[in-house]
């Protein structure tokens, strides 16, 4: 099976999407930047909320053989990574089982400061929505590095759970610009 | 003097939008979970009777040497319950439990009679009672009936473990990673696995209370003979 396939490309026009308005907003000064880094965030949380979906399939696939969802064989593949029971969950809980509740988690935050981003509570969920994005950073860390060292037949590069790293690397960097323009007085 | 008015702070809408927002996600994730398990249904994972299970990588002993074994990778995904592919037959032990040495006569002849039918495969765990610390060496011992004082709860020689030397692979379970995963607290325990791994039959459902009883070679001869 091909490593690009027409989910995989969704997912990526939506990181360079939700980048490009994301660098397209740090040009634009008050509320309408605001507005624009808020779009940012949407995007990187879908494709996350997405991206964990299908690696959730994935993985559900993967326990009963194989799958048709992802490449199973080369460096970059998804089989070796989902597939490998040692490292696809923790706790038992499949990663994009998690990687679903995080960013739902994620999209409620920025949802709501979108929806009314003069809320009093807005400025409290900038922060919160900073805190959870960064917590989610020493899991990318960690695996990356299983996926480089420690799978069957390491290294490995899974695309999907490339892609929802990246998307989470992206919403550390909106919640960051966000936290940026509420403390400089540029928010509206 | 003219007076200047400071302008307003931009003010939040009156009503709050969050439990609108808290219902658009609760919407969208049921929508991708939704989707999710209509691209792949979630499986029934674990040791019991008709569900897939539990799949596991662990160092294991074939003999010569430790090597990485994944149970995973002896199945037949194909089986249409009619081919010839192997069964496999895993079994939870304790190089220490003294049940599991007087078993050992029993594994030898289910092996002889059943190997060209049923993959075989022993889990060596190290259940946390006085006496049972294992180590490789001593699971190697009692796999190849070789000298070494230690099993059977350091009361004898694994040399002198009834049965014959076993050629199946041992896998080292001491951290009790694939016991847990199992849902298991005691040895020794056997499961029958359909080739595409499937649990056909569990030594618990059918010795355990309410249980009717069966043995495994009953089983064995159930499952398997009756192809």
């Amino acid at each position: 099976m091909s490593v690009i396939t027409p989910p995989l490309m969704a997912f990526i026009a939506g990181i360079v999407i939700s980048s490009y308005l994301l660098i397209k907003a740090k040009e634009t000064s008050g509320e309408q930047g605001t507005l624009g880094v808020l779009n940012a965030s949407m995007g990187f949380s879908a494709v996350g909320i997405m991206g964990s979906g299908w690696t959730w399939a994935i993985h559900n696939s993967m326990i009963m053989g194989s799958s048709s969802m992802c490449a199973t064989e080369g460096l970059v593949q998804c089989g070796s990574v989902i597939g490998d029971p040692q490292w696809n969950n923790l706790f038992g809980i499949p990663w994009g089982l998690i990687g679903i509740v995080s960013f739902a988690l994620i999209w409620f935050f920025v949802l709501s400061i979108r929806m009314d981003i003069h809320a009093k509570w807005a400025s409290g969920y900038v922060d919160l929505l900073f805190y959870v994005s960064l917590a989610g950073v020493p899991f990318v860390i960690w695996l990356v590095l299983v996926e480089l060292t420690m799978v069957d037949g390491a290294p490995h590069i899974c695309p999907y759970c490339t892609v929802i790293h990246i998307a989470l690397i992206g919403m550390v960097a909106c919640s960051y610009f966000l936290r940026q323009k509420r403390d400089t007085g540029t928010w509206s | 003097m003219a007076r200047r008015r400071a302008k307003a702070a931009p003010k939040g809408k009156d009503e709050d939008v969050r439990t609108v927002a808290m219902l658009v996600t609760a919407g969208i994730i049921s929508l991708v979970v939704a989707i999710s398990v209509i691209l792949a249904p979630i499986p029934q994972v674990g040791p019991d009777e008709g569900n897939q299970a539990p799949d596991f990588v662990a160092d294991a002993y074939n003999g010569f040497g430790w090597n990485e074994y994944r149970l995973s990778d002896n199945y037949d995904w194909d089986w249409n319950g009619s081919s010839d592919s192997k069964w496999m037959l895993i079994y939870f032990m304790d190089t220490d439990c003294p049940y599991c040495w007087v078993d050992g006569d029993e594994m030898s002849q289910l092996h002889s009679q059943w190997s060209d039918r049923v993959n075989f495969v022993t889990v060596a765990a190290e259940l946390s009672i006085p006496n049972h610390d294992s180590t490789r060496g001593e699971i190697e011992a009692f796999r190849d009936k070789t000298s070494y004082f230690g099993c059977n709860s350091d009361r004898d020689d694994c040399i002198d473990r009834p049965g014959t030397p076993n050629d199946w692979p041992y896998i080292d379970d001491r951290s009790m990673t694939i016991m847990n995963m199992w849902g298991l607290s005691g040895t020794p325990v056997s499961f029958i696995l359909e080739p595409d791994g499937t649990v056909a039959w569990n030594k618990n459902k059918h010795q355990g209370q309410g249980g009717d009883g069966e043995e495994l070679s009953e089983a064995l001869q159930r499952l398997v003979g009756g192809q």
